[in-house]
């Protein structure tokens, strides 16, 4: 009865997880309480996707991202702060000790106001670059908003972004037209291969501080497309962390707002809405999580072989072996077959120190929720313990880290050809049998040879 | 090697009488030829046939083991086991049969005196016996050895 | 989302091209001139041109590794010089769309003044092999229409002893495959040298043969000693054989705890019947038979 209403119960959670692939424990720090009005669309969409947003303002003094060690929520979206920062309890410290435990971070910027210097060290530590008084603000006399920003270029008008490679999924992608009032740009650094950009600025934007304007730029840190708008930061357990340059793009306002470009004469709605979801769908790990399924190895069989042993401990060199993985992506509320982006393959290594084989894993099978990656490759010629790795890092998915280790043996004794198989050792075979036949004639002679009276005759006319 | 020695020592008064109807003794200004042919000469008179009838079997493992050593230096040593077994083979044939010509080779006389005790006080037979066992052993392990 | 970038520009080309809109209230320049300057050369050495009223250079510029780039120009709202807020050089690859801008130094007439060198560019731009395309971006804040033009192209030279800088920076991604190298498996010499030897070999027994009948070899003694002891010498003889014969069926087939038994049987039987006749031979012996 007990472990039925157990059961019951855990559907039940299931049901209620259904969203996240981590959790729906939202915690929302916004600090002026007023504003929630503006953001009520996005937190309502949020609300109606599964999440249990809680809003705190950061000054609350029960607010902790902890509760007995444990996190305390599942993701955290933070608002910019009006006053000097976060306060203790959203201490970079403790924000990213919340990622260390796998929780998610989204944290959004505003350009009309300085971001405190608490903020700027928290993203310097993830190699996340404000510009150094923390106060810019993009503009781009190229593409803004005529309606709302004639005068002072500040609310961008972008392009959805598309892929970030070649080789990558793209999961902010689609239709129309996404407006990015007084947006806080930042810049990416190269020692981070974690960070991925998911929006830059037009090449034609630059920053500015307006409250420090003389009437030209003339010493600009980054331009165009190096500005940043919005970034990710997926750490090595794939917790994330996403920083949004401008958090007036998820107000009310903007996502129904008709919005114009100079020059062009069409009028279009903004996208800002539906980017906002994919946005927190992926930054709250609705979209992009990679899950393991079964991993099997074996020996190749030939067809009508019967079945083979699965996931031996042992191969020996010169095997022929299958190995196949099955992964699958959550996507928004279940999971479906993992599809590898057109230029990336999803590759198994055989390694001992380091790989003897890496080969692109081929698909080959699918099952409702999942698809399986196989290939098939010859032990390689060296004994010892190998393992069968697969290590997927990609932009924008949760990583996969698998390392199966098997032992790779000799030939056995038995495995060898038999000597008359080798046609080059035929002359040592009939040797050793020559030594042997002559030997059993040389014990008769030696037994039964009569001395002979002519002997001494031979030897003399010799 | 005391056994030749003696050997070579009690052979002395046989060798000069059988020499008598012999080419030529030996001198200290002999050329190599001379040597040769003297040499062979007395193995052939002083040689009891037994013994050459053992020479010649020697001499047919020297030859077959040859073989087997040039055809290794010609076509490589694959498969090396096989070469090892079958050259040691003809090699341990070889060492074993010269302990039983050491242990049963006599000179005429003495092999006619009857004695048939080798120098080591081990009676022939008994040294056969031994030559038996020890090639079954050798044999074996080659067999086992060449797969 | 470079493409879309180079669509975006194309489109504001077209746009900027078009004399129609709002001609009172545009951004453009005038008197502008490029030039470049080899260090430690005089003035005016070097290339000077001129850039005609908002429209492109036709040749390209190129700028050694010692050379300064001078791009001057008076930025214009409509007819009259005017500061504009956004005065810049903007230098793209047109291969991958990676693009830096270098803001001007505008004075409050409009005059704007830039110098780089290739200090200043980036290093992915150092290689490349294609003139990159260089572009004013005037802009200003208000209802004027931005200018966003092709002034030139810039093509970046180096000496070629000069090793090329490279950046390497390390994004997760596809590496390239490794296929393990396998030893190439023993190879057997010719078949015809294998069997010429292997008769070679088998021919060493007639020669044994030969030598044996030469020197006399005979079996005349069996007679006498299969009437003395026939059962021990045919038991010794014949356990002999199949000690060998255990040996060659162990060779072909047998599992070595198959061939102990067999020549633990063996191998009494022969001690006992060959202490037999042994023991004739020597009674031969010593009758001088031998």
């Amino acid at each position: 009865m007990r472990w039925c209403l157990s059961l019951l119960l855990f559907c039940f959670l299931a049901v209620v997880n259904a969203l996240s692939s981590s959790g729906n424990r939202l915690l929302v720090v916004l600090e002026d309480a007023t504003e929630k009005e503006s953001y009520s669309t996005f937190l309502g969409d949020l609300e109606a996707r599964g999440y249990n947003p809680v809003v705190e303002s950061p000054k609350s003094d029960k607010l902790s991202l902890f509760e007995l060690g444990e996190r305390a929520y599942d993701h955290v979206l933070l608002f910019p702060p009006r006053s000097k920062g976060f306060g203790p309890s959203l201490s970079p410290k403790n924000i990213i000790e919340f990622m260390n435990k796998d929780g998610n971070v989204l944290l959004a910027l505003s350009g009309k106001s300085t971001t405190p210097s608490a903020i700027s060290s928290l993203l310097l530590e993830l190699d996340l670059h404000l510009s150094t008084d923390r106060s810019s603000m993009v503009v781009d006399h190229f593409n803004y908003d005529i309606h709302s920003a004639a005068e002072t270029h500040d609310v961008l008008l972008l392009q959805r972004p598309g892929q970030l490679r070649p080789d990558t999924k793209s999961f902010f992608d689609g239709e129309g037209v996404l407006a990015f009032p007084s947006a806080a740009p930042h810049t990416l650094g190269d020692s981070n291969p974690l960070l991925a950009p998911i929006l830059s600025a037009p090449v034609t934007a630059y920053s500015y501080n307006p409250k420090e304007d003389f009437g030209s730029v003339e010493d600009v840190v980054a331009s165009g497309s190096q500005l940043a708008l919005v970034s990710a930061m997926q750490a090595r357990n794939s917790a994330r962390f996403t920083l949004l340059g401008s958090v007036e793009s998820l107000q009310d306002k903007w996502f129904s707002a008709t919005v114009k470009a100079p020059g062009d004469g069409k009028e279009s709605e903004t996208a800002n809405r539906d980017f906002a979801k994919q946005l927190t769908a992926w930054a709250f790990k609705e979209t992009g999580v990679l899950k393991v399924g079964k991993i099997e190895h074996h020996l190749a069989q030939d067809s009508e072989a019967p079945s083979v042993e699965l996931n031996p401990k042992i191969y020996r060199i010169k095997n022929e072996t299958v190995f196949s993985i099955e992964v699958s992506e959550y996507k928004y509320d279940k999971y479906v077959p993992f599809e590898v982006p057109e230029n990336d393959a999803l590759q198994l290594e055989f390694t001992m120190l380091s790989p003897f084989h890496r080969l692109d894993l081929q698909p080959s099978g699918k099952t409702e929720n999942s698809s399986i990656y196989s290939t098939k490759f010859t032990v390689p010629d060296q004994h010892g313990i190998f393992s069968f790795r697969v290590n997927y890092k990609r932009p924008f998915l949760t990583s996969i880290e698998e390392k199966h280790e098997v032992t790779v043996r000799h030939y056995a004794h038995d495995e060898y050809p038999r000597s008359w198989k080798i046609s080059g050792g035929w002359v040592w075979i009939a040797g050793l049998w020559s030594v042997v036949a002559g030997f059993l004639a040389f014990v008769i002679m030696w037994l039964y040879s009569a001395p002979t009276s002519t002997a001494s005759t031979t030897k003399k006319t010799q | 090697m005391p056994a030749k020695r003696t050997t070579a020592a009690t052979a002395t008064p046989s060798i000069t009488k059988s020499l008598s109807s012999g080419p030529k003794t030996l001198t200290a200004n002999s050329s190599v030829s001379e040597i040769v042919h003297h040499v062979w000469q007395q193995y052939l008179t002083t040689t009891p046939e037994r013994t050459m009838l053992l020479d010649a079997f020697m001499a047919f493992l020297v030859l077959i083991g040859g073989i087997q050593f040039v055809y290794c230096v010609l076509a490589g040593n694959y498969p090396f086991n096989a070469f090892l077994s079958g050259f040691s083979a003809a090699v341990g044939q070889f060492v074993l049969t010269a302990s039983l010509r050491m242990q049963t080779s006599t000179d005429k006389a003495k092999g006619a005196n009857g004695m048939g005790v080798g120098s080591d006080g081990v009676s022939h037979e008994r040294a056969f016996a031994d030559y038996i066992f020890g090639s079954l052993i050798l044999h074996f392990f080659c067999i086992n050895f060449i797969n | 989302m470079q493409l879309w970038h180079t669509i975006l520009q194309l489109s504001l080309l077209a746009v900027t091209a078009a004399p129609t809109a709002a001609a009172a209230s545009a951004w453009g320049f005038t008197d502008a001139t490029v030039s470049v300057h080899a260090k430690g050369a005089g003035v005016g050495s070097g290339l000077k041109e001129n850039i005609p009223d908002n429209k492109a250079l036709t040749k390209p510029v190129s700028l050694g590794s010692t050379d300064t780039l001078k791009v001057t120009l008076t930025a214009r709202e409509g007819r009259s010089a005017k500061r504009a807020h956004q005065v810049f050089l903007l230098l793209q690859d047109p291969e991958t769309g990676l693009d830096i801008s270098y803001p001007f130094n505008v004075k409050d007439n409009g005059k704007s003044r830039v110098e780089l060198t290739q200090k200043d560019l980036p290093v992915q731009f150092l290689s490349l092999s294609d003139p990159l395309n260089a572009k004013l971006l005037i802009g200003s804040f208000g209802s004027s229409e931005a200018y966003n033009g092709a002034a030139f192209k810039l093509a970046v030279t180096r000496s070629p002893d000069q090793p090329v800088p490279t950046v390497e920076v390390s994004r997760y991604g596809k590496l390239p495959e490794i296929h393990h190298i396998f030893k190439d498996d023993p190879q057997n010499p010719p078949i015809v040298i294998t069997l010429a030897f292997v008769a070679m070999v088998l021919a060493t027994l007639p020669v044994l043969a030969g030598m044996w009948l030469f020197l006399g070899a005979n079996v005349r003694h069996l007679p006498n000693a299969l009437k003395a002891s026939p059962i021990p010498h045919t038991v010794f003889l014949g356990s002999l054989l199949s000690l060998e014969g255990i040996f060659f069926l162990y060779y072909q087939s047998w599992t070595l705890f198959q061939v102990l038994p067999a020549v633990a049987v063996a191998g009494t039987v022969a001690f006992i019947s060959g202490s037999r006749a042994l023991g004739e031979v020597q009674g031969r012996r010593l009758d001088g038979l031998r």
